[in-house]
């Protein structure tokens, strides 16, 4: 093995280990009393707890936040689904002159800074009755997931190859059909994928609905952020606790998402 | 592809209202509360025209929000592009199909935490006293090492929290791109004795040179989003070392006195300088 070699291999040894540690450290001291956690060297043996975890899931604010965070993320993905499927189909197989601006139109949305969107509909929520509510991050978060779900439902579309679909039509299937019965199921493995990073995307929105929620719809995030802000007898395993709570969702979804971005690449490869 | 059909009308109209609906109107209504002086504490205000952005001008925290962002555009933008180079270049030279396979999970784990865990993770790592970043200094030395309270430190602190969540993961697409890449040219390369750096510096990459700009591009726009990462880990501290713009507007609508108009017209002032920005490397980048 050449130096090179040796050097280039530790490298990248050195940044998946630095990819993972943190996150495994972290789920290391959920397990620690505090004791064990607030020592001046690093312990790597210790006795584990299940105390933190119990704490956390039993408290009512925890219990809460997971509730509001299922349906504000569960709720607003479901209505990018349902819409932004059927425009990205439309995009990417009925291109007219309008399809270059729709698709820069979705994008901008993307450019928005967070904080220019979310100030202006704290007060429109709070006018109309709907702050701190989950009806209002649901339609707030629509935003996100629907523009998601389309910028990357029309390439996902597009990859179905434009035969099958002209096949089922010679077979006298209608272009609802068509869409329904043939596009829909050809590119279910990379649609599947679109809408699980619309839920990621949502699932971790932090700011948003930091600003349109005080109590009753305060989502997971918010929570956890609450959490570290604690004063000075820092509860540390409680919060690594629920740091851990927090990121097993998407972590759950990684395999999907490295499929989602395979896939973009594979066939653009061919 | 083309009978005629209202399918494209009916799939198309609801979703594209509904962005328009949700886009349009915080941004207009922006716009409306900027010229107001409302505050949380009051339900109303009036007209006070432009005094919200000229008092904007005068304002020292101002200034200084937009010298933070501006800094952490450049640095979290070139350091994920050059980690991410880097890694690509050496999964692509180094690691066989499988060790790829793993790395490229590995290496999705970071970006996809949600950031607020992020944040808290390194936060906890950088901690003074009980963090393990900081242990070895602290072991060595005897002083604890506060690197998220030292005004010197404290940014570069949080962006190197930003590159790792983005880098890790650019360093992902960056292989995948290289592995789109025709041999040929590698080869011709190698048989005129290029060096593999060359062969990098002056065939691959120069081949790359438009999904490069398309990930800087992509990154400029996600790098906006600092807000996360800078609430946990400093709430834009010491003093305002780390104070971005969306943390200053924030501050100002909602921590320290709820004056919204204020807070508006300074996103307002993002926003249009977003767009306009965003826009013109847009149309540039896309032939």
């Amino acid at each position: 093995m050449s130096l090179s070699r040796f050097l280039g291999k530790s490298v990248l040894y050195l940044a998946a280990f630095s990819a993972v540690f943190p996150m495994v450290w972290t789920a290391i001291n959920a397990f620690k009393n505090r004791v064990d956690i607030v020592t001046p060297t690093p312990l790597f043996i210790f006795t584990p707890t299940l105390d933190n975890f119990a704490y956390v899931l039993g408290r009512d604010s925890v219990a809460a936040g997971l509730v509001n965070s299922v349906i504000a993320a569960g709720g607003s993905v479901l209505i990018g689904a349902l819409l932004g499927l059927p425009a990205a189909y439309a995009i990417a197989r009925y291109p007219n002159r309008w399809s270059a601006d729709i698709q820069f139109f979705v994008l901008s949305l993307r450019f928005l800074p967070p904080v220019a969107v979310a100030i202006p509909l704290m007060v429109i929520w709070l006018d109309l009755g709907f702050y701190d509510t989950r009806i209002s991050l649901i339609v707030t978060y629509t935003l996100l997931t629907l523009a998601t779900v389309i910028w990357l439902g029309v390439p996902a579309f597009a990859r179905v190859p434009k035969e099958v679909e002209e096949a089922a039509r010679v077979d006298g299937y209608g272009p609802y059909a068509v869409f329904f019965l043939i596009a829909l199921p050809i590119a279910s493995r990379s649609l599947i994928g679109a809408v699980a990073f619309a839920f990621v995307l949502v699932w971790n929105e932090f700011l948003i609905a930091l600003m349109l929620t005080t109590s009753d719809a305060k989502t997971l995030p918010i929570v956890a952020s609450e959490l570290t802000q604690l004063g000075r007898d820092v509860p540390w395993g409680i919060l690594n606790a629920s740091v851990v709570l927090l990121s097993i969702p998407p972590l759950l979804l990684i395999g999907i998402l490295s499929g989602l971005l395979n896939n973009a690449f594979r066939r653009k490869s061919n | 592809m083309t009978s005629r059909t209202r399918l494209p009308a009916v799939f198309l109209a609801p979703p594209l209202l509904i962005l328009a609906v949700l886009a349009f109107v915080p941004t207009a209504y922006a716009i409306y509360i900027s010229f107001r002086n409302r505050e949380l504490s009051r339900p109303d205000g009036s007209f006070v025209g432009l005094a919200n952005y000229i008092d904007l001008f005068s304002d020292r925290r101002f200034v200084n929000a937009i010298g933070v962002s501006l800094t952490w555009e450049l640095v979290t933008v070139t350091l994920t592009l050059l980690v991410a180079i880097v890694l690509g270049i050496l999964m692509f030279e180094f690691a066989s199909a499988r060790q790829r396979a793993v790395l490229t999970l590995i290496f999705l784990v970071p970006v996809i935490l949600p950031r607020v865990s992020a944040a808290f993770v390194w936060k906890f790592a950088f901690h003074p006293l009980y963090g393990i970043v900081t242990y070895p200094y602290k072991a060595i030395t005897g002083q604890p090492l506060d690197l998220l309270s030292n005004p010197a430190t404290a940014l570069m602190t949080v962006a190197l929290v930003d590159v790792w969540q983005w880098g890790l993961f650019f360093g992902v697409i960056v292989l995948k791109l290289l592995e789109t890449l025709p041999p040929q040219p590698f080869e011709a390369a190698r048989l005129d004795h290029a060096r593999p750096w060359q062969i990098y510096l002056y065939v691959a990459l120069p081949m790359l040179k438009a999904p490069l700009i398309s990930l800087t591009f992509i990154k400029m726009i996600e790098s906006l989003r600092a807000f996360d990462l800078i609430y946990v880990m400093t709430r834009g501290g010491p003093g305002i070392v780390t104070e971005t713009l969306d943390m200053y507007a924030f501050s100002q609508g909602f921590i320290e006195s709820g004056r919204i108009s204020y807070a508006s017209s300074m996103a307002v002032l993002m926003m249009v300088a977003t767009t306009v920005i965003f826009t013109v490397i847009w149309k540039r980048v896309k032939p």
